[in-house]
Parts: C-alpha cells; sequence; structure tokens
C-alpha cells in the first residue's frame, strides 16, 4: 500500500499541472506577443520564429512619442490621475473615519453604496451623463476635468476598501482619546495623530486610483476628452505597432505601480499590509471588488 | 462634522439600546458622501431608467425598451452569446485552476502567484486586452502565425477578433482569473475531514465529488457564473477598441456618435436593460455567496 500510494499521489497531480501549464500558455502569450511587437524593431509581417532574438530595442516605444498629441494626453490624464486621487481621500477619509468612530450602524450600508457602481456600469454611467447632467449643466461636461468624479466614482469599490481596511488596522478611537486629552484640536489630532498612522492606506487607494484612471477608456471616448487611453486607442487604429507600444507602456506603469504597493505595504509589515492589495487581488468578498469598470 | 464627537457621545452611543428609533444627528456626517453619490452616479442611473422606460410623447411606457429589444436584436443575441459562453467557460477554466493551485504543494509560491496574477489580469482590460489579443491573433499576431506554421489557419473566414468568437477569446483574460478569485475561498473551505469521513463510509473519489465536492462549491460556481455574466456583459473599452460594433455596450456608444446625439430614446433604452441585467445578476451573486459562507467556519 505504501508503496502503491506516491505513485498514484503523482499520477493524481499529473491532471492539474496540465492545467495550470495550458492556463500559463494561455495568459502569457499575449504578453509576449505584445513585448515582441513593441520592442522589436523588424515589421510586423515579418515577425517569426528566425528573428526572434534580433533587433530588440525601445525605438518602438519611442515612436509614437513623436505624435505631439502623446505628451498633452498623458499630461492630462497625469493630471486627472491626481486630481482623482486627490478628489478620493477628501471625500472617502472623513467618510470612512466619521463611520468608523461614530457611526458603526451606517458601515452596512456605506458598503452597499459602494458597491452600486457595479450596477451601474460605465457605459451605463456615461448614457446618464450625457442624457440628464449635459442637458443641465454643459459648461461643465466641455471641462476635461468634469471625468474626475466619475473617476472616483467607478474606483470607489476598490478605494473604499482600502482605505477602510486600514482604518480598521489601527485603533482610532484611542489615537483620538489620546490626542485629545493631550490638548489637540480636530484639525491636528487629524494630521498628526491618524493621517500618519493610514498613510498605507492612503499611498493603496491613491496607486490603485491612479490605474484606474490610467486605464479608463468608455467615459473619455464617449464624452471625446483627449486622455492617454484614448490615444493609444486612435493611434493603434492607424499603426498597430504603436498602439501595442502605447498598451505596453501603460501596462508596465500600473503593474510597476501594484509592485511597488506590495513592496511598500508589506514593509510595513503584518496585517495593515495585506488591506491595500488585497482590495485588488482578492476575492470580491466583504466589500465588494469586481473589476467591471476596467473592461 | 468632526469636532462634534468627544468622549460623552461615543460612551452614549455604545449603551444607547436601539430599543426605540430616534434620529441620530450623526447621520448627518454621511450628507457631503452621499450627496456626491446622488449626484454623479444616481441622478444619472436614474436619468437612463427614465428615459428608457417613456415613449416618444413622454409617458411612462414600456415600448421603448421593447423597441430596443428588437431593434437591436442582433446585438443582443451577440452581447448575451459571448457573455453566456465566456461565463460558462471561465467558471470551468477557473474553477480547474484554482483547484490545481490550491492542492499543489510544491513549489510554495505557486498559490500566491496564481492568485496575485489573477487579481492584475481580472483587472485588465480595454485597450491593454486589446491590443494584446491584436498583436497575438491579429492578422498579423504571432499566435496566428504560430497556428499557421502548425497547419491551422485561423483566418478561415469565421473568426475575427471583434466577432463573438474572437472577442471570447480575449474577454476569456479577464474572466477566468476573476472566477480563480471569487472559488480560490471556496475551494479552501472544502475540508481533508469530509474527503476522509466518504472513504471511511465506502465512497470513492468520484462519490466524494459528486455527493460532497460539487454540492458545497455549487453556490460558488453559480454566483461565479453570475458575477462572470454580468461582467462580460457590460464591458464596453476591449470591444469598443477591438472595433466589435454589434454588442450592446457599443451599440449605446454608437447612438452617442454623431448625428444620433439625443434624438433616439434607444440607448438609454439599451443602458437601463443593462442595468436591470446587471443588478439582477448582482443581486443573485450576493445571495449565493452568502449561502456559499455557511460552508466556511
Amino acid at each position: 500500500m505504501a508503496s502503491v500510494k506516491p505513485l498514484r499521489h503523482r499520477l493524481g497531480r499529473l491532471g492539474p499541472n496540465l492545467v495550470l501549464i495550458i492556463a500559463a500558455l494561455y495568459f502569457l502569450s499575449p504578453l509576449l506577443s505584445m513585448a515582441r511587437f513593441a520592442l522589436q524593431n523588424v515589421l510586423v509581417i515579418d515577425l517569426g520564429w528566425h528573428n526572434l532574438f534580433s533587433k530588440w530595442s525601445l525605438a518602438g516605444m519611442r515612436e509614437p512619442f513623436k505624435q505631439p498629441a502623446a505628451a498633452t494626453t498623458l499630461l492630462l490624464s497625469a493630471k486627472l490621475a491626481v486630481a482623482t486621487v486627490l478628489l478620493t481621500q477628501l471625500l472617502l477619509i472623513p467618510t470612512a473615519l466619521f463611520v468608523h468612530v461614530r457611526l458603526p450602524n451606517a458601515r452596512g450600508f456605506v458598503e452597499f453604496l459602494t458597491l452600486l457602481p457595479y450596477m451601474v456600469p460605465p457605459i451605463a454611467l456615461v448614457a446618464g451623463v450625457i442624457g440628464v447632467i449635459r442637458p443641465n449643466a454643459g459648461w461643465f461636461i466641455r471641462s476635461n476635468y468634469s471625468l474626475v468624479p466619475f473617476y472616483v466614482v467607478l474606483a470607489l469599490p476598490f478605494t473604499y476598501r482600502a482605505i477602510d481596511a486600514g482604518i480598521r488596522a489601527i485603533d482610532v478611537r484611542t489615537l483620538i482619546d489620546a490626542s485629545r486629552s493631550l490638548g489637540a484640536g480636530w484639525l491636528t489630532t487629524l494630521g498628526r495623530a491618524l493621517l500618519p498612522n493610514l498613510k498605507t492606506a492612503i499611498i493603496s487607494s491613491s496607486f490603485l486610483t491612479t490605474t484606474v484612471v490610467l486605464g479608463e477608456l468608455t467615459m473619455s471616448q464617449v464624452l471625446l476628452k483627449r486622455t492617454f487611453p484614448q490615444f493609444t486607442f486612435e493611434y493603434g487604429r492607424q499603426n498597430g505597432k504603436g498602439g501595442v507600444a502605447l498598451s505596453l507602456l501603460t501596462l508596465v506603469i500600473s503593474t510597476a505601480l501594484l509592485g511597488l504597493l506590495l513592496v511598500l505595504t508589506r514593509s510595513r509589515g503584518g496585517k495593515r499590509a495585506g488591506a491595500g492589495v488585497s482590495a485588488l487581488l482578492q476575492e470580491p468578498t466583504t466589500a465588494t471588488n469586481k473589476p467591471l469598470s476596467r473592461n | 462634522m468632526i469636532e462634534t464627537f468627544d468622549i460623552e457621545t461615543l460612551a452614549g452611543d455604545r449603551s444607547d439600546a436601539p430599543t426605540r428609533w430616534r434620529f441620530n444627528r450623526a447621520w448627518l456626517g454621511l450628507v457631503p458622501f452621499v450627496s456626491f453619490l446622488v449626484l454623479f452616479l444616481i441622478i444619472p442611473a436614474i436619468g437612463v431608467m427614465g428615459k428608457g422606460f417613456h415613449n416618444d410623447a413622454g409617458q411612462w411606457s414600456l415600448s421603448t425598451m421593447r423597441l430596443a429589444l428588437t431593434k437591436e436584436k442582433a446585438a443582443f443575441l451577440n452581447s448575451a452569446r459571448t457573455s453566456l459562453v465566456t461565463a460558462l467557460l471561465g467558471v470551468i477554466m477557473g474553477t480547474l485552476i484554482a483547484y490545481a493551485a490550491a492542492t499543489a504543494k510544491r513549489p510554495r509560491w505557486l498559490r500566491s502567484l496564481v492568485s496575485s496574477f489573477s487579481g492584475v489580469a481580472a483587472n485588465m482590460g480595454g485597450v491593454i486586452l486589446a491590443f494584446a489579443f491584436l498583436s497575438l491573433l491579429g492578422r498579423q499576431g504571432i499566435g496566428t502565425k504560430v497556428l499557421k506554421s502548425g497547419g491551422y489557419t485561423l483566418y478561415n473566414g469565421h473568426f475575427e477578433l471583434s466577432k463573438p468568437r474572437g472577442l471570447g477569446t480575449v474577454y476569456l483574460y479577464f474572466q477566468i482569473p476573476l472566477m480563480v478569485l471569487v472559488t480560490l475561498p471556496a475551494i479552501d473551505g472544502l475540508k481533508q475531514s469530509w474527503r476522509e469521513a466518504t472513504a471511511s463510509l465506502g465512497g470513492s473519489t468520484w462519490t466524494y465529488w459528486r455527493r460532497v465536492g460539487i454540492p458545497v462549491l455549487a453556490p460558488s460556481l453559480l454566483g461565479g457564473f453570475l458575477l462572470l455574466f454580468a461582467n462580460a456583459f457590460s464591458a464596453f473599452a476591449t470591444a469598443a477598441a477591438l472595433g466589435a460594433n454589434n454588442f450592446v455596450p457599443t451599440k449605446i456608444s454608437f447612438y452617442f456618435q454623431g448625428d444620433n446625439t439625443g434624438k433616439s430614446a434607444i440607448p438609454y433604452a439599451l443602458a437601463s436593460w443593462m442595468v436591470i441585467l446587471m443588478a439582477v445578476s448582482m443581486a443573485g451573486y450576493l445571495v449565493l455567496r452568502k449561502w456559499a459562507e455557511r460552508w466556511r467556519a
């Protein structure tokens, strides 16, 4: 019996291992072919086995940036990302702290609200913007920055979860009591006791927001805003290779941000660490995490 | 709003038994957040539904919703087919991958690699994903060439990245990882002791799966199916970037281009159908998830 079991066990792993290998092939091949398109200085039509290792260079990455629109759209997307991050923090930190300290009963209600963006996918939201908001506040929608509040909404399920997890990981009441008993005012308490302890949650939610803004096409496309994803889309229509290069660049930036986030949160140790990253990486459990917004 | 909390009220909040209802002024602290959502999410959503459920004469009616269904039947069928098939395949493949990763003893980092990668891939979409697959399975794609050298012509007249089969292939790239994320905790919840109990009662591996494993996983699998269906049905950016014009989300944007702007109520009806589908699937998903959690002690 004892000698049979290892063999059976090994055979038993054959199926699962095969599944993992096939999955790895499916998930890696688009990334690898993207790298070849973007980073090999070879005409797309000539790409084949024989030149797999030749003429790798960054020239393909530089090509799209000869267009003046590349810089302007990238700048706009960067500004939108900063504005979205600021508005998100301004809105969510006080709300999440307030719910935690004063209104624990409202937690379920607020979590439900952060779920709502899933019920209204971006394309339906933008239909509402065109149908209801544009006729009444055209001046607002004409501004490029009108995208900001909608991006805050689209990123809400990720960002709220990250901030909420950060707040749960620290003892807010004790920090407030201690700070107040030392004679600090509310602003001092917020600025010198609470925010420093929420640094990880703030960084996490900011990075998550940035990746959402860098990937968002729906709103900018329908509302005719020239953001970087929109430029990638337009440029890629005329020049497939360039589109692939810009997409790869966006992917690298987003992944680098997430990787940095992973490193930053890990070095800060403990439970709190997982908080931010898990908002993106984990099952859509308790607080709702589902990537409807970006596809 | 923050200056109102002090230690007395904090203590008061905790000891106040909620036996009789009275208005808690603390709820006013939610006003900024709630009004932000009302302005930028709820009003647009209600506006869409309002326009979808009115006829041209401005009366409440189902006629626009019906008209949208018949007029854009092809888009609905394409979207429904793609979403159903990718949800089904996503559930099957995602569960198999999650099972393989959860039960693997070596290498140790495999499991966290699978779950981290799934987190990134499930959130990948839009332009990036579209160009990744254009470079792989486009007419000049590298995968297309590899298949050709293997004797298989991908572009045999039925395949286009902008048609259901091609778009489905692309959607699986975020559908499968999403299912992995949904189902990993459920698979972790399967207890070794259940398998041993089955064996000691004389059951085979097959008995275990048929009588214990699958029934316990069923709510998670069904919930995952609903989630994946909703996810694929509402995906706009990937479809748009691949030029897949005959799907519900891309149809909505088509109506807002050029001369059509604001003249037809059809896009609002299409968007309303989408919101209804989302709400139903998400509600089903949440109910099933609650049910699935019973088994996780």
